[in-house]
């Protein structure tokens, strides 16, 4: 009969299909890339990594960074100087990325030869997916901010600090301490980021190592009193934009640099630096069995050069390099050139502090 | 008709030796078969995840009962779960109570204007949910104009906090109306007149036939509804998230988003513990709805008389009538998408007032215009929407005849197609990035993998519509035509689906937008090339770019009011032609 003849060719059709996509995953398995590149420093390096780079022909970049200011430009970019590599990436934030990235890899399917985002360095490097490498860039960056291991390298600097309504809250009366923001006639008027470690949590990490475990529960045992908002509907920029918005007075533990963004365009709105600042790189690596590793060093290169960096710096990200200039509107949040004390939170810190913080707000703040 | 004949000769010796195992129909069995190949896979990651510990390289670690115990010692799990219930219940009564209303208008009077609800309940549906929350916000919200207006006349601050129960159910339950409009005036456009007809000879009042006869026959097709809203809303995200949270009022979501969140490393083993709760919360919903649909055979209204529905000529009154439409049509349409048409010509957002209007530029008309989001997502949105209708309309509407006609077995496709409703949309998102990733074929992060993800997810809405549909055709007209010797197939072919026509176009267009809309399912599935919409939106929003994300949104209204216009007219093309 025709109907059962068509079905059957149609098995066969999907049986050969299957063979060949389990042969090909087979071929991409067995053909497990060179990863000594990543860590070679002889002189030949960058022709190396050409000649290689020119075999792999392509590079995949998964990154929190945003689309069209800042992952374009740099796409165009790196093709420009390396045409040969076709370069294509996925944005999401950092936790879909290592959730992405962690299911490749135990699949033997990997997809992404380089990852970027705020933390992603550490939790590779916890989850055993990380790959030493090394870069002739990495001495341009200041040594504090690098990672001794080599696992994860510094892209890109976060400030966190307050962000305020100027109809709302006169400059001359806002709060400009921690213990500024005790005043009752804040209750019921600031808000915090909830669902995101680099939120409420990292307020409580900062503290804790700051002052001390004590001193820094006693602190927030009064801070409690002052009802802070949860804001649990998206990240520290869309809270941002609520202040903007005349919904909350003031947001605390956002990225400080957003508001001077959208004062930029006229907002009501300024940022505040309270000291001791926190400060968090975002992270880049190379994940284990990247099936690109020629084409992922030249990335890396490219992210953590002069070049590289400007055009995170054109995005409005706060460069790692001190010899590339943050843009002139958002630089007075740095706290180096505020004159204000920061707290250069390493990624293993705020791994091991994470828990135990979210764990303090849940009790205090939910 | 094959469908009725029960079970092969091949498969009786086997039955025979299994005496107390229902026989299955040969179609239901192959059907059966398909979901289970879909269902079955998440399941049993959801099942696994919340049995074990979650290592940090996502692997799963050693077995643990922890998460469940989690889940009810936890504090917050029964305050969440009681905000849950009032939140879910009170959604599906403000949505079901209104649109119901809306669709008996627009359908059962001689209201002038009715017929423009439907343009603007489609309208609406396409306002992606985070952008018509945010609208909803900035109207009630702290420095809204409503706020701003109750101020200015009664000269006391903070009028209205939005941030409460009542604000989540009022802005999720009035999102819950078009939908509820739609489905509903589908059922009463397919009522027969003639048993109102022939309560108003018997001596009923008007308004009594109306109440007893069209809304009593209208009951079940309520309840199912009412369970479908139930259940979305029990597993909704965004109002809980940006309404409750802010009020410090937790439901089951929340609390579970945060756990699985908190620490940067995901975590979904509590998020499985609670999906698994919740499918069997929602197993003991579906037999209590069955019970319900045995007596179906009530319900049946269509006929092989003809259906023409009857229009009641309420007179003056139908002013008042339109008035109330108009009302809907401001607070349902008008307010949350003239918001976003206003935000989209600003460089930020900071409450309605005329200064903003001095601001006003098409700067973020031009930025979408130009290379990138827009352009590159929107030819794959569409085949994701199309696609995705097209697999799950013509399915479910075979699932659920069978429900209704109670063939032996069926009642299984019914409780399997609503499975995937209680799947939380992150979750099955992981579960699905975890499939795909492991399988031999080249699916992983192409766009075949996320239609394949959205039928799966949207197999309820269309289940829902039909079954609202199936539940009033009258088994004579089949029955008529497979003694004249047509087969089962084409009876439903022939008999059936012209008759559930009006329905299947109103369902498609229904699962179309909802699976374009999707934010969390796509977002781990999307590769490099298959962008789609939502997750653009979802991007811009994340990244604070909240007015261009409004330019986009306008445009993306205007294109989907645009398909759902040319479906409308199809719909009553076909109305005029059965």
């Amino acid at each position: 009969m025709a109907r059962v003849a068509g079905g059957s060719g149609f098995a066969k059709c999907l049986a050969t299909g299957m063979a060949v996509a389990c042969l090909n995953v087979a071929v991409a398995a067995a053909q497990a890339p060179d990863a000594s590149i990543l860590t070679y420093t002889g002189p030949d390096r960058a022709e190396r990594l050409i000649a290689g780079a020119k075999r792999e022909g392509q590079v995949t970049y998964y990154s929190a960074m945003i689309v069209n200011q800042a992952l374009r430009p740099l796409t165009t970019a790196f093709q420009k100087k390396y045409p040969f590599i076709k370069m294509t990436f996925w944005r999401a934030d950092s936790e879909d990325i290592q959730t992405r990235m962690s299911a490749e890899i135990r699949a033997n399917k990997l997809v992404v030869d380089i990852a970027e985002g705020t933390g992603i360095g550490e939790l590779a490097v916890r989850a055993g997916m990380a790959q030493e490498a090394w870069s002739p860039e990495l001495a341009g960056i200041p040594e504090y901010m690098r990672d001794p291991r080599k696992l994860w390298m510094p892209t890109r600097m976060s400030y966190f600090g307050m962000a305020y309504n100027t109809r709302l809250v006169p400059a001359a009366s806002a709060p400009r301490t921690y213990e500024d923001l005790l005043d009752p006639k804040w209750k019921g008027k600031m808000v915090w980021p909830l669902l995101t470690h680099v939120g409420a949590p990292l307020f409580v990490t900062n503290l804790r190592l700051t002052r001390g475990e004590e001193k820094a529960r006693a602190y927030l045992e009064k801070l409690r009193t002052q009802n802070i908002v949860n804001f649990g509907a998206g990240n520290p920029r869309t809270l941002v934009d609520r202040v903007i918005a005349g919904e909350y007075p003031i947001a605390l533990q956002i990225f400080a640099h957003h508001p001077l963004i959208s004062a930029g365009k006229g907002a009501p709105v300024a940022a505040q630096l309270l000291p001791p600042v926190a400060s968090a790189p975002g992270t880049l690596v190379i994940p284990k069995g990247s099936r690109n590793p020629h084409a992922a060093l030249l990335l890396m290169d490219f992210l953590l050069s002069k070049e590289g960096q400007t055009i995170l710096v054109n995005a409005e990200y706060l460069p790692v390099r001190p010899d590339v200039e943050p843009l002139a509107t958002i630089a007075p949040i740095v706290p180096s050139r505020a004159g204000v004390q920061e707290n250069f939170v390493t990624p293993e810190k705020l791994n091991s502090h994470t828990e135990a913080s979210a764990k303090i707000v849940e009790e205090l703040f939910r | 008709m094959t469908v009725r004949s029960d079970t092969s000769a091949s498969s009786r010796p086997l039955l025979a030796a299994l005496p107390r195992v229902p026989a299955i129909s040969p179609l239901v069995a192959v059907l059966v078969a398909i979901l289970l190949i879909l269902i079955v896979p998440p399941a049993i990651f959801l099942l696994r995840i919340s049995l074990h510990e979650t290592m940090p390289d996502g692997s799963l670690g050693p077995f643990t009962l922890r998460f469940y115990e989690s889940l009810f010692t936890g504090r917050f799990f029964l305050p969440s779960l009681y905000n849950t219930m009032i939140y879910s219940l009170g959604s599906a009564v403000i949505a079901i109570v209104i649109g119901t209303v809306q669709a008996l208008i627009v359908e059962r009077t001689n209201t002038p204007g009715r017929n423009l609800a439907f343009f603007a309940a489609i309208l609406s549906l396409g306002v992606p949910h985070i952008l018509y929350t945010v609208a909803w916000l900035l109207l009630l919200g702290r420095s809204g104009p409503l706020n701003d207006l109750i101020a200015f006349v009664t000269q006391q601050p903070q009028a209205i906090n939005v941030y409460s129960m009542w604000g989540m159910i009022l802005i999720e339950g009035i999102g819950f109306v078009p939908l509820t409009f739609l489905l509903m005036s589908a059922v009463f456009r397919s009522m027969d007149a003639s048993f109102e007809e022939a309560a108003i000879v018997a001596g009923a009042s008007p308004l009594r036939a109306f109440w007893e006869v069209t809304l009593g026959m209208g009951v079940p097709a309520i309840c199912a509804l009412a369970m479908l809203i139930f259940i979305r809303t029990f597993e909704s995200f965004e109002v809980p998230a940006l309404v409750g949270l802010a009020g410090n009022i937790n439901v089951l979501t929340t609390t579970i988003y945060q756990s699985a969140r908190r620490t940067g490393a995901p975590n979904y083993g509590e998020s499985g513990a609670y999906s698994i709760c919740l499918i069997l919360i929602v197993t003991v919903l579906l037999i209590w709805q069955n019970n319900l649909a045995r007596n179906a055979h009530r319900y049946q209204t269509i006929t092989g008389k003809g259906f023409r529905p009857r229009i009641v000529d309420l007179g003056p009154w139908r002013y008042l009538s339109a008035a109330l439409l108009l009302l809907l049509f401001l607070f349902v349409t008008v307010i949350p998408a003239a918001i976003l048409v206003f935000t989209s010509f600003l460089p930020f957002y900071e409450g309605v007032n005329l200064e903003s209007f001095g601001r006003m530029s098409l700067d973020n008309y031009v930025i979408l215009f130009g290379p990138g989001s827009f352009r590159d997502s929107i030819v794959n949105t569409l085949i994701l929407g199309a696609a995705t209708a097209t697999i799950v309309v013509p399915f479910t509407a075979l699932c659920a005849w069978l429900v209704v006609r109670q063939v032996k077995g069926a009642v299984l496709l019914d409780h399997l197609t609503m499975l995937p409703l209680v799947f939380p949309a992150i979750i099955l998102g992981v579960a699905f990035l975890n499939i795909f990733v492991n399988m031999p074929l080249p699916l992983y992060g192409t766009l075949l993998s996320i239609i394949i993800a959205s039928s799966v997810r949207y197999l309820s809405y269309g289940m829902r519509y039909a079954y609202a549909g199936a539940l009033q055709i009258q088994p004579d007209l089949e029955g008529q035509a497979a003694v004249s010797g047509a087969s089962g197939a084409s009876v439903f072919r022939r008999i059936v689906l012209p008759l559930l026509a009006p329905t299947l176009i109103n369902a498609w267009l229904l699962v179309f937008l909802l699976s374009v809309q999707a934010v969390s399912l796509p977002l781990l599935l999307v590769g490099p090339g298959s962008e789609v919409m939502a997750v653009t939106l979802f991007e811009l929003w994340q990244n604070g770019q909240v007015t261009e994300l409004a330019s986009m949104g306008v445009l993306w209204m205007l294109l989907m009011t645009a398909v759902s216009a040319v479906f409308h007219l199809m719909t009553r093309r076909h109305q005029m032609n059965v």
